[in-house]
């Protein structure tokens, strides 16, 4: 048999999964990047090499509608995402406690995750509807609101809904991983705390909190990039109406690149959500390490 | 004047009773040893000494206080877990100086007694790493150490050596023994370790099966086992029984028959004709004899250097054990007969409780 250094095998075993990776991600970007300074659009073929320079990188940072839906974004990310570690961190807790009916909430937990978005979409759809949605008649029948409201077409409302609905289905996120980690607590570890004098409060910083902050802020790292990339619960919801009020930067690319069918300017927007989320990404990663080497 | 009284304990689990009717009263500054084979309610007794598990039924007193309801935290007791339980994100320093934070004492009187600590057991120059970067043994000390810092008046341990190594038990052993006198305080000590039972203990407490079998000092344990399950449990190899019967006695005097021998044994005493005795010898009481009454063939032998284990199959069908100094020349297969003076002998009733 053959043998050959580690790493030369290393290298080998790693050729396919490589050429597979460079073919599906590294050409597509490559391409992308090129676009980005020409004024290809989908409708003449004869605009795909003209060369612009950076012409659509600065047309697009002085672009407002393109600053709107990122501030939209943000605002859409830091809602959702902080609203789903309090409520995943809070569910968590409870169902760490043993009281009956437990196994079954914790399988229930599981269904929003199982859920495909867009469904999820269609469902809060439903519910959100102007004339027979749920969420109308149940504030109305309770006495909490005299009329039926247009929730997703109130400027400023729709993008609090769209938010609702991704919170409904990603909270579980946040919640299983808590409660993985929150079940390799050990028992000794709390009685101990009790016995040193800690209250419950007390108990859960000593102990508790040090036990989940590192992978309740993975599951945070990953829910805000997720987030950032918001796209088809947008498009399913509203598509970015009433008034552009729900427009986030994915969105706003695939109007450009697709419905305006102006690739080269719609690459270079797309380009600069991509510098946004290896910024957000950094950042995380420079966290966790920050935290890995406290703990 | 007790530090510390159970009456009538009982523990149930649902509906499975693990502590039947405990009542034991611990004098301040005793060092209290619970001993006893795996499940029989060591640990339980424990918890519900320190607070953390319910009495079923009972009262639990300290000092002249009922405490059965009082919680955990104010009860004054600390406790040494098994897996040690340190906070592993706070350094030595900050879980030893845990419960005194908690008790918002000034940051000054914290580092002293920290310090004071960490000098009794030598911790002084880890103070600054976390559990994580240390061994087992200092990882031990450091939940000792967070244990003494209120000062408390009971200090439990629940088999708080059990995952050291053998050496590095013996040393703890020795400090902790130091520990105790040093400091005055009542220490209640969980173990499965019969050698450390002894040696620690001024008191030693056998539970069985959720019951106290005896209480009492090491060595009344040892010459005086209330019961074959005391006797065969402390001392190791553990006690020779071997069924006897008596048949008659003389004034004074009384024949005990092993049962499938031939041979008598005497002692000078009265004791009630009965049949179904247990006999009762220490392997280290047994001495070679050749008109020895306890008769057998050599099955196997252990030579430990400094004695030698000869197991035997005798005349009563028991398998049993010498354990004779030094080394001897005694084989597998060979006929051997041992005797043993009447001090050593300890009579069983068929219920198992002592006679003599
Ligand atoms: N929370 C519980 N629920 C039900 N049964 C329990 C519980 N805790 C302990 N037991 C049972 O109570 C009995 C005594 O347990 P305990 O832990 O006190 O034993 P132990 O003497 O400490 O044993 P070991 O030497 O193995 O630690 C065991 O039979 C155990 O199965
Ligand atoms: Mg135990």
């Amino acid at each position: 048999m053959v043998r050959f250094p580690k790493a030369t095998t290393a290298w080998l075993l790693l050729t396919p999964m490589m050429t597979i990776i460079i073919g599906v991600v590294g050409y597509p970007l490559i391409k992308t990047v090129y676009y980005s300074f020409t004024a290809a659009h989908l409708a003449s073929p004869a605009t795909t090499d003209r060369w612009v320079g950076f012409k659509n990188y600065l047309k697009a940072l002085g672009n407002t509608k393109f600053l709107d839906s990122i501030e939209n974004t943000a605002y859409f990310v830091s809602v959702s995402v902080s609203a789903e570690i309090v409520i995943g961190v809070l569910v968590a807790l409870l169902l760490n406690q043993t009281f009956k009916g437990r196994t079954l909430l914790r399988a229930l937990l599981i269904l929003p995750l199982a859920l495909p978005t867009v469904v999820n979409a269609m469902m809060w759809r439903l519910i959100y509807g102007p004339d027979f949605g749920a969420l109308n008649a149940l504030l109305t029948q309770i006495g909490l609101m005299a009329e039926y409201q247009s929730w997703l077409g109130d400027p400023d409302l729709a993008l609090w809904m769209v938010a609702v609905a991704d919170i409904w289905k990603n909270f579980p996120l946040v919640a299983l991983i808590t409660l993985a980690a929150l079940q390799t607590i050990s028992k000794d570890l709390i009685e101990a705390a009790t016995l040193d004098g800690a209250n419950a409060w007390q108990r859960f910083w000593t102990v508790v909190f040090p036990a989940i902050i590192a992978p309740v802020s993975v599951a945070l790292v990953l829910r805000t990039i997720e987030a950032f990339k918001v796209f088809d619960i947008i498009y399913v919801m509203t598509r970015g109406g009433p008034a552009n009020s729900t427009k986030t930067v994915s969105f706003h690319v695939y109007q450009e690149a697709f419905a305006y069918m102006r690739i080269g300017s719609g690459a270079s927007y797309a380009l600069i959500v991509v510098l946004i989320s290896a910024v957000l990404i950094a950042t995380y990663l420079w966290l966790i390490k920050k935290q890995g080497n406290t703990a | 004047m007790t530090a510390l009284s159970l009456k009538n304990i009982n523990k149930s689990f649902g509906e499975i009773q693990v502590i039947r009717d405990i009542n034991l009263d611990i004098k301040p500054g005793e060092f209290v040893v619970f001993v006893g084979p795996s499940g029989c309610g060591k640990s339980t007794l424990l918890r519900m000494i320190a607070g953390l598990e319910e009495i079923s039924s009972g009262e639990f007193w300290i000092q002249d206080r009922r405490a059965d309801q009082l919680p955990a935290s104010e009860r004054d007791i600390a406790m040494v877990f098994q897996s040690y339980a340190l906070y592993p994100h706070m350094t030595l320093a900050e879980n030893i100086g845990f419960p005194l934070r908690l008790g918002n004492q000034p940051k000054e009187i914290i580092e002293k007694k920290v310090q004071e600590i960490a000098s009794i057991l030598r911790l002084e120059k880890f103070l600054d790493r976390k559990p994580g970067q240390i061994s087992g043994g200092q990882r031990q000390r450091v939940a000792i150490g967070r244990a003494l810092a209120r000062d408390p008046k009971v200090i439990l341990l629940d088999e708080p050596l059990s995952n050291l190594d053998a050496a590095l038990r013996l040393e703890m052993r020795i400090e902790l023994a130091k520990l105790h006198k040093q400091l005055e305080a009542t220490m209640i000590y969980v173990t499965h370790d019969q050698v450390e039972a002894m040696t620690l203990a001024d008191r030693i407490v056998i539970l069985n099966n959720g019951e106290i079998a005896q209480v009492g000092s090491p060595l009344d344990l040892y010459t005086k086992p209330a019961n074959t399950f005391v006797a065969e449990f402390i001392g190791s190899p553990k006690m020779n029984l071997f069924p006897a019967s008596i048949t008659e006695g003389h004034p004074g005097e009384t024949k005990i028959n092993l049962i499938g021998s031939s041979s008598n044994l005497m002692v000078n005493k009265d004791i009630e004709p009965n049949n179904e005795l247990h006999l009762g010898i220490r392997p280290e009481h047994m001495t070679p004899s050749d008109e020895g009454a306890i008769k057998g063939i050599v099955t196997s032998t252990e030579q430990l250097g400094s004695d030698t284990y000869i197991y035997f199959d005798s005349e009563t069908k028991e398998q049993a054990v010498a354990r004779l100094n030094g080394i001897t020349a005694i084989r597998t297969g060979e006929k051997i007969s041992f005797d043993a003076s009447q001090e050593h002998y300890h009579l069983f009733s068929p219920g198992g409780d002592r006679i003599n």
